[in-house]
Order: C-alpha cells, then structure tokens, then sequence
C-alpha cells in the first residue's frame, strides 16, 4: 500500500521567475553583487549632490578630523576625503567598464575568429592567446604604461583591455568550438549562410551567457589592475581613483597621522567592487548554465510503503511494489514512473521496451538505488531477495551492490577510467568486497574474459586500445564479477553497430544461461527484445501497460500501443507496403492523466470509457495482462466490437493536439 | 544512361576524401561512384564509420574531396567553391541532420529558421508567412499558425524534424541529403518521418541520399540500395534485391545481425568475427577479407572490383568473378 496521492503534487505554471532574469533576482549572489554594484554607482553618479567640494581642491588643512563639514577629514595635501572617495567612484567604474567591455570586445572576436575559421588563423590566434597568457599581467601593464605616463584616464584603460583579454578569448574560442561542431551551424551553411551571419546569428547569442560572465571577469581585472597601477605610481596620480587615493595615502604617511581610514575606504571599497564583480560574473556564468546550480531543490521523503514481507510464494528474485517516481523540476513534478508493480523471477531475462521518456531508465534506477536528484522516488517498494532495497542504509547499500545486483549502463563505456589498466578495473569490485588474493583475482578475471568472449591479453591494456564493443563487454565482465544475481542493463548495446551488438546479445544470453541470473534488459528496440527475452514490459507513459511472454507478445500482442508499436517496424522480407507509425506525442508527465494515457493515439479508443476511468490492469490470457479497458470484462462488448471496427477503417484523425511538452 | 534522357541528378565518380595529413591521412572515403536518377532514392548503408556521414557532407560542400567527381544535373561540381557560387550550388543541395535536437538553433523560432533559405536564395515573395505557412503544410505541421512562432524546445521530436525537412524543402532543392534523419527518434514516429519523406519524392520528383545503418529502413525508403565498408562501396542495386538477396558477405552479415520483427522469435546465429577496423591499418586487398567466413588468399590480392550480377546489381566481391567461382567447383568436386 502506499500513500502517493494523485494530484497532491502542485504543479505550478511556468511563470516569469524562470525566465532567466526572473533567476538572476532570485539568486543570491547576483542580487547581492547587482545591489553592491548600484550603491557604487549611485554614489558615484550622485557625486555634486553628496558633497558640495571638488575632489581636487587643496583648500583646506591637511589631516583634519572628522567634522560636520569635512565627516571623512581631509588629506595630508587639503582634499575633502569623501569628495575624493565618491569622485573617485567615477573614475574607477568607468575604467572597470569601459576596459572591461574592450577586453571583452577583443575575446570574443578573436575566440570566435579563431573558431569560426579554424586552421592557421585559429593558429596564429591561439599563438597570440598564450603569448598573452604566459606573459605575467602586471609587470606587463608597467611597463606598456610607463610610456604613456601621465596621459589621463584612457591610456589607463587601453593598456588593461589590451593586457587583460586573453583568458576570456581562450574560454569563449573552445566554447565556440564545441557550438560549431553543433549540427546547426552545419544546417546553417547549407541553407547558405555565410560567415558572419553564422557567426553573429547563430553562434554568439548562444554564448551570451558567457560573454557576460566574461565581461564582469574582465571589469573585475580592469578595477584591481588600475588599483595596482595607480598604487604604485605608475597610472596618471592626478586624476582622482581608489587607486590614486591609495597612492597618496601611502605616498603622504595616512597611517601614521592616524587617518587610518583614508587607506581604509578606497581599499575596502575596491575589495567590495571586485566581489560585486565575482558575484555577478558566478552568478550569470550559473544562469546560463543550469547545471552549475542544481541540487537545491528540496526532496520529499517516500512515503512508507508497508513493511516488506518475508519472500512470498512464487519467490520473485527481485519484486517491485507500486513504485512511483519523480523528477523534481522548478516547474513541478515530472512523475515519470507511476505505481508500477513488476516481479523478476530467478534466471528470468525480462525486458522493459517503450520509448523516450516512458519511464523505463528511471524505473530500473529507482529500483537500484542509483536515482540523483532531481529524481526521487515518491512511494512503493523494491524487495530484492531479502532486502528492502529502498530501506538499505548507503553502508549495506555497498554491501548487496555488485554482490546481489550489478548495473550496465548504455555509456558505460565510459565508465572505465583511462588511466587504469583493465585489469585493475576488473579487479576493482572483487576487492572492494574482499577478494585480495593476487592468484584468484587473475584466476577470476580471466574466467570472466573467457565468459564474454574477449582475449586475455586485453586484461593488461588500457581502454583506449579497446573498441567500443570491447569495452562494453569489459563493462559487462566486471558486472559479472561477484556472481550477482541479478543484473540492470541499460540499453547496453545501442551505442554499437548492428554486427557487435548481435554477438554481444548472444553472449549475455550464454552466459545467462550458464550462471542462472536474472536480467532486465531495458531497450527501445521492440524487435530485438522479442527475440532475446522470456518475458517483455511495455511501458508507456510511467506505466507498464502490457506485460506478457515474448512469444505471446509478439504472436498475439494485446495492448492497443504494442499492437502499433509492433507495426511501426518496417518489415525485412515480404512485399512493400505503406505502413504508418503512431501520430500523436505521449502526454506531458508533469500532468495529472485521466484515464488511459494512450487514449489520444490510440486506433481502438472508447471516448466515455477509456479517458475516464482509472487506469486498471486486466488479465488477457495466462500470465499476460495489459493496462487496457478493451479487457475491462464491466464494459459492453458493443463498445469494444465498435472501438475495434472503427480501428479497421482508415486511420481516425488525432482530432487533438495532446498536451504541451515538458521543457 | 542513354543520351538525350534527363541527366541523374547525382553522379559521383570515384569520390575520395582522405582526412589529415598525406602521410599518416586516414581514408574516410575510397573512391566510392554512384548515382541517383530524378525522383529516385538511394539508400545508403554502413555501420560507424563506413564513410556514408561523410559523402553526405561531401556532396554538401561542408567538405572539401580530396578527389573525384560530383556531377549535379549533368554539370561538374568544382572541389573548390565559394562566395555566390557555392550560394548557388546549395539551392539545389539541401540536407536533413540526424539529430533534431541538434539541428535547430535553440533561440531561433520556426519562423526565422525557414524564412532564411527563402530569403538567401531570392525566393521570398511579399507574403513570406504564407510561404512559410505552405511549406509547414506541406511537412505535416498543420495549422501552421500552431507552429510559426515556436522555438525548437517547444517541439516534440518528430515536429522537429519535420522542421527539419522544411528547411530542407525550402529552397526547392533537386537533391535532397538525408543523413539518419529518423534514427534518432522515436519508433513510433519514424514510420510518418520516412512516409513524409516518400510523399515528397512521389508528388515533387525529388532525389533523395538516405542514409541509415537500419537495412528494414532502408528497405522500407529505397528504390537502390549501396553498402559501404570501411569507406569502399562494396555492393548497390536494387533495395528489394539487395536486402533479400544480399551477394556480398558483409551485406549477408549486416543482415544475419539486423533485428528482425517479422522473422519469428528464432534469432540467427552469426559468427563472431570481429569488429570494423581502424580505418588506419585496413588490410591491402578486400578491406572485409579478416572478418570475412568465406576469405581465400586471393581476397589480399588488392581491392575486388565490382562484379555485375545482373539488373543493375553489383558487389565488391571474388565470389563473383568467374574464374574463382569455376576454381571452387572444382576444389569441392575434388575433395
């Protein structure tokens, strides 16, 4: 029994908060970094009204102390001290800007030329960009500046966004890079754009994200540079910055007048501009980027399934109870597994075939533990032999993985470490469960080899000389290690050519046969699975909607949506005919679904019956069941005889567009 | 092709591209020649790395040949093009991607992402949301007012690549590259993507390069069907043929390995022999001879030519040369 109630998940509206400003005022830092940068500016902006001196005037005592006139004093050479600071606020933003956008300016046209056109420009760029990079920054600035001493503001500037360029244009050339490889930028040039479009239409405002992250990086180096420059002496000392003033300060004893603060504010204040700056270029970079950001959302606890039971009759190896799954999005739950029940009996090859989205990578990863958030699961149980998996603390969780169940995945070619040996890899699990003994790690590692069919002498290779397929049954070797009973694979073969993939599959199911352990075989590859499984899970829409044993399935396949699914394949003996496929897209997961959630693409459907009942499963025949009112014994054989007839007809129209699509 | 009939529109005659440098260069595509006649199609086959992507992107000009031929309605194609003669060339060659996730520009909406063809190719009239409306038409995307204004993430997959088609269609191309356009949807939608596709070519004559590692597929779209290995054609002819009939050994083990959904639950055992090689270190003679059940040491004595087997069929393979076929009879009689 569980607890999951329908609708209790509130679904809200995409609504503007995530849109990406709504993001940039919900999160933290960039309000606090845009808040900090506005005083700034304000003040800054609001220089005449704030205070009635000139920053540059000398007409007062040196060192006077606070007063109603003078609340900051005044320098050792006569200046208001808060008219300095607030003028000074000018100056230093302006550079910050200014050099900030020209350094800007120069990384995104040399990243994008050099990406964009690749071969020696990209060269001679790249060249350019470590020449730059290597060359250390300040001495770099000192000495560009020191020929342009004295010559105001913009020199200042032009030196540091000359100087200050050449990360951003490396990060922003491989992010452009990996944008040209994209297939639209392909699709593009064969519409027949040229260059520039392609580069300013097409690529930059994918990247705007990151040039604008870019830009507070740089006006974060341009504040701090001319700080520097200025500190020393080697800017322009007349005009008025926090540099400046700190040149003074220095220059005049500050400290040992005891106006502590003269040094104190326009060093505070630059340290607080170049975190503003920080702020908003981690906060901009995490916006464009939404997965830097993840992780916060809060999870809710599952809902206490019934306490498992000792192992009933029928002795399932693995038994999963009304298991619900969810994705937690901003916009709401995405419930994408729905109470689904399902036994594994021992030996027993089951396979789970739908399409993208149905639920079935998400079911077998809540059922093993391996759900990241988002992801979580909402309620049910998974008993595996003895074990309330779902209850297992991560410590005995350690204990039963790999031991009682492994896990192949379809990337699970890149699970293997390339730096290791593939023989470590192999060994990896057996110690991590005990095993140290050299003579039966290798004994062991060799059997396992010989069991998926690859040559021992790859045991001492690194992956990178392995292909694909030798990889993946490297993978499938080490999930057969500890002599699991049990194993999830993951469409483990549909990153790999036809010809590797049929002799992979005949060796799983050799082995299988000759170790006796159950497998769920997870695919979207319908045909493949009748072939190779004992029993076959269809899933649509987070539920499994048939279920029976793949002879039955494919001779006399029950649910409407297999039935379609099976047609959709186009045949390879036999004449030539038009077939049709299944119009219509599944319904969006982050709703509720009345009825059956095939109605809208179904060519057997009872408007009355089926969009308005829960959806129940009915037995068909021994050991096959479908989620399927055509079955609902209570409803007159009148409708189903008519849903069926009007089935034969030409195909009725989706008179419906289904729901929106999740985003 | 007798004179005076209609040019094919594709001809491509010993069509290389070699990638890297001369010396340590990598052959992605070995002289493969074919055709395509209008308002034919012709699938093209071959697992990873075969070259078929490849051709594809030659016959666009996204690359360079390093060598051969591509003929277009009769007229050479130069291996060199730019500015607005390649502007030109691309009317009349257009390409559908695999991905359609890929393949559209996130930011852009329907609307831009067909209004540019129209537009670079001089073909918008006034009312360039009518065109644009006929053309979503015409791919299945009815109403058109529905789709017009939406981004490619508010699209299914299937609607995507429909999208996708569009575009292609836009410019009213001759030819019309379709490079796994269905492989990386769903199986239920493929079906109406390759019917939509059928459609095209019956009603507009369009000539279509469809290329699939899927043979039911490719069965399924194909007038003719070409197999690649390795970067060699090694067999083309007739799709029925080709597929039920397969001549070449590599076509017989695609086949033996394909799913079958209508072949009963009884899977065919195949011998495993290997996998595709390094396109570095490709034997001398038939690139298939190491994996190949029936290799004899004649196959390393250089590439196989293209044996005709009769209405428009051919392989790549010495089985078919009479002398070694009247040398095994009498090997077999003898033992």
């Amino acid at each position: 029994m569980t607890a999951v109630i329908p609708g209790a998940i509130p679904i809200p509206r995409r609504a503007w908060k995530n849109t990406s400003l709504g993001r940039f005022f919900r999160n933290p830092r960039s309000v606090f970094g845009a808040g900090l940068l506005l005083i700034f500016v304000l003040m800054g902006l609001f220089a005449p009204v704030l205070t009635p001196y000139s920053p540059s005037s000398l007409e007062f005592d040196a060192f006077m102390p606070f007063s109603a006139a003078h609340p900051l004093g005044t320098t050792a050479l006569g200046q208001d001290i808060l008219a300095q600071f607030l003028y000074g606020a000018r100056l230093t933003l302006l550079v910050g800007a200014v050099a900030g956008l020209l350094a800007t300016f120069l990384s995104v046209a040399f990243g994008l030329a050099a990406a964009y056109f690749g071969g020696w420009v990209d060269e001679a760029i790249n060249t350019l960009i470590n020449v730059f990079l290597v060359l250390p920054g300040l001495p770099l600035i000192i000495v560009a500046a020191a020929f342009i001493r004295g010559g105001g503001v913009w020199p200042v500037i032009v030196v540091i966004g000359f100087t200050g360029w050449a990360f951003g244009a490396r990060v922003l050339r491989s992010q452009a890079l990996a944008l040209r490889e994209r297939d639209f930028i392909a699709a593009a040039a064969v519409s027949g754009e040229g260059p520039l479009r392609i580069i300013f239409v097409e690529m930059l405002p994918n990247m705007a994200g990151l040039i604008a992250a870019n830009f507070f990086g740089a006006a974060l180096y341009a504040v701090l540079s001319e700080a520097g420059l200025s500190f020393i002496g080697v800017g322009d000392v007349s005009l008025v910055t926090w540099g400046t003033m700190l040149y003074w300060a220095q220059a005049k004893g500050a400290l040992l007048q005891g106006a502590w603060w003269w040094v104190a504010l326009p060093g505070l204040s630059i340290a607080l501009l170049g975190t503003s700056f920080a702020l908003l270029n981690f906060a901009v970079d995490e916006i464009s980027n939404p997965k830097l950001g993840g992780g916060r959302l809060k999870m809710p606890r599952r809902t206490q399934a019934a306490p498992i039971a000792a192992p009933v009759a029928g002795d399932a190896l693995l038994s999963i109870k009304e298991l619900s799954v969810g994705y937690l999005t901003p916009t709401g739950v995405v419930r994408a597994v729905r109470e689904v029940s399902l036994d594994v009996q021992p030996g027993e090859l089951l396979g789970l075939a739908g399409e993208s989205g149905c639920g079935k990578s998400t079911l077998a990863f809540a059922a093993t533990r391996l759900l990241d958030p988002p992801g979580a699961v909402l309620g049910g149980s998974v008993r595996l032999a003895q074990h309330d998996l779902l209850a297992l603390s991560p410590e005995e969780l350690r204990k039963v993985r790999w031991k009682e169940f492994s896990i192949v995945f379809q990337a699970s070619m890149s699970v293997l470490n390339p730096v290791l040996k593939i023989r470590e890899q192999v060994y990896d699990a057996m110690q991590a469960h005990g095993v140290t003994d050299k003579a039966k790690l290798d004994a062991r590692a060799r059997e396992l080899f010989d069991l998926v069919g690859i040559q021992m002498q790859y045991l001492d290779a690194y992956p990178h000389q392995l292909s694909g397929g030798m990889k993946q049954r490297v993978v499938i070797a080490i999930a057969l290690a500890l002599e699991p009973k049990l194993i999830v694979m993951d469409e483990p073969t549909t990153a790999l050519d036809v010809v590797v993939q049929r002799q992979i599959l005949q060796e799983i199911n050799a082995v299988r046969k000759r170790l006796g352990i159950s497998i769920i075989f997870i695919t979207h590859d319908l045909s493949l699975l009748v072939e190779m499984s004992d029993r076959v899970a269809i899933m649509y829409a987070g539920e499994v909607v048939e279920l029976a044993p793949a002879h039955q399935l494919y001779a006399h396949p029950a649910h409407p949506y297999t039935q379609q699914l099976m047609n959709s394949f186009p045949p390879m003996t036999g004449p030539r005919t038009r077939r049709s496929g299944i119009p219509g897209k599944p319904p969006s997961l982050s709703a509720e679904i009345v009825g059956c959630p095939f109605f809208e693409r179904c060519t057997k459907r009872m408007p009355g019956v089926c969009d308005v009942k829960p959806l129940q499963t009915f037995t068909v025949a021994e050991n096959q069941t479908a989620a399927c009112f055509l079955y609902d014994p209570t409803v007159p054989s009148e409708i189903k005889d008519s849903a069926i007839r009007s089935s034969q007809t030409p195909q009725p129209e989706v008179s419906r567009e289904p729901a929106h699509t999740i985003n | 092709m007798p004179p005076n009939s209609v040019p094919n529109t594709l001809e491509i005659v010993n069509l290389r591209k070699v990638f890297g440098s001369k010396a340590g260069g990598v052959v992605a595509v070995n002289d493969v020649s074919f055709s395509i006649a209008r308002g034919e199609v012709l699938g093209l086959v071959g697992e990873s790395g075969s070259g078929k992507s490849t051709i594809a992107r030659l016959i666009a000009h996204l690359y360079s040949p390093t060598g051969g031929q591509i003929h277009l309605s009769g007229q050479p194609v130069p291996h060199k093009l730019g500015g607005a003669a390649l502007r030109k060339f691309r009317r009349h060659v257009q390409m559908i991607f695999q991905d359609p996730y890929a393949s559209l520009n996130p930011l852009h909406p329907v609307r831009y992402t067909l209004s540019r063809p129209l537009k670079i190719h001089g073909l918008a009239e006034k009312n360039i949301d009518a065109q644009i409306g006929s053309l979503l038409e015409r791919v299945g995307l009815a109403p058109a007012s529905t789709y017009i204004n939406k981004r490619s993430f508010e699209l299914s997959g299937g609607q995507r690549q429909r999208v996708g088609i569009a575009r292609a269609l836009a410019a009213s191309p001759d030819l019309i590259l379709a490079d796994e356009p269905t492989s990386a949807l769903d199986v239920s939608i493929r079906l109406d993507v390759m019917n939509l596709m059928l459609d095209l070519k019956d009603q507009e004559g369009l000539s279509m390069l469809f290329i699939t590692h899927d043979l039911a597929g490719a069965r399924y779209m194909s007038d003719r069907i070409a197999v690649l290995y390795a970067g060699t054609l090694v067999e083309i002819g007739p799709a029925i043929e080709v597929i039920d009939r397969p001549q070449h050994p590599y076509t017989q083990l695609l086949k033996s390995a394909a799913p079958k959904p209508d072949a009963g639950l009884v899977p065919e055992e195949i011998a495993a022999r290997g996998e595709v090689p390094d396109l570095k270190t490709l034997p001398p003679g038939c690139p298939f001879e190491p994996r190949c059940p029936h290799a004899m040491s004649e196959c390393k004595d250089g590439l196989p030519k293209m044996y005709g087997l009769g209405n428009g069929h051919t392989a790549r393979c010495i089985l078919h040369d009479p002398a070694i076929v009247a040398k095994r009879s009498a090997v077999g009689a003898g033992s």
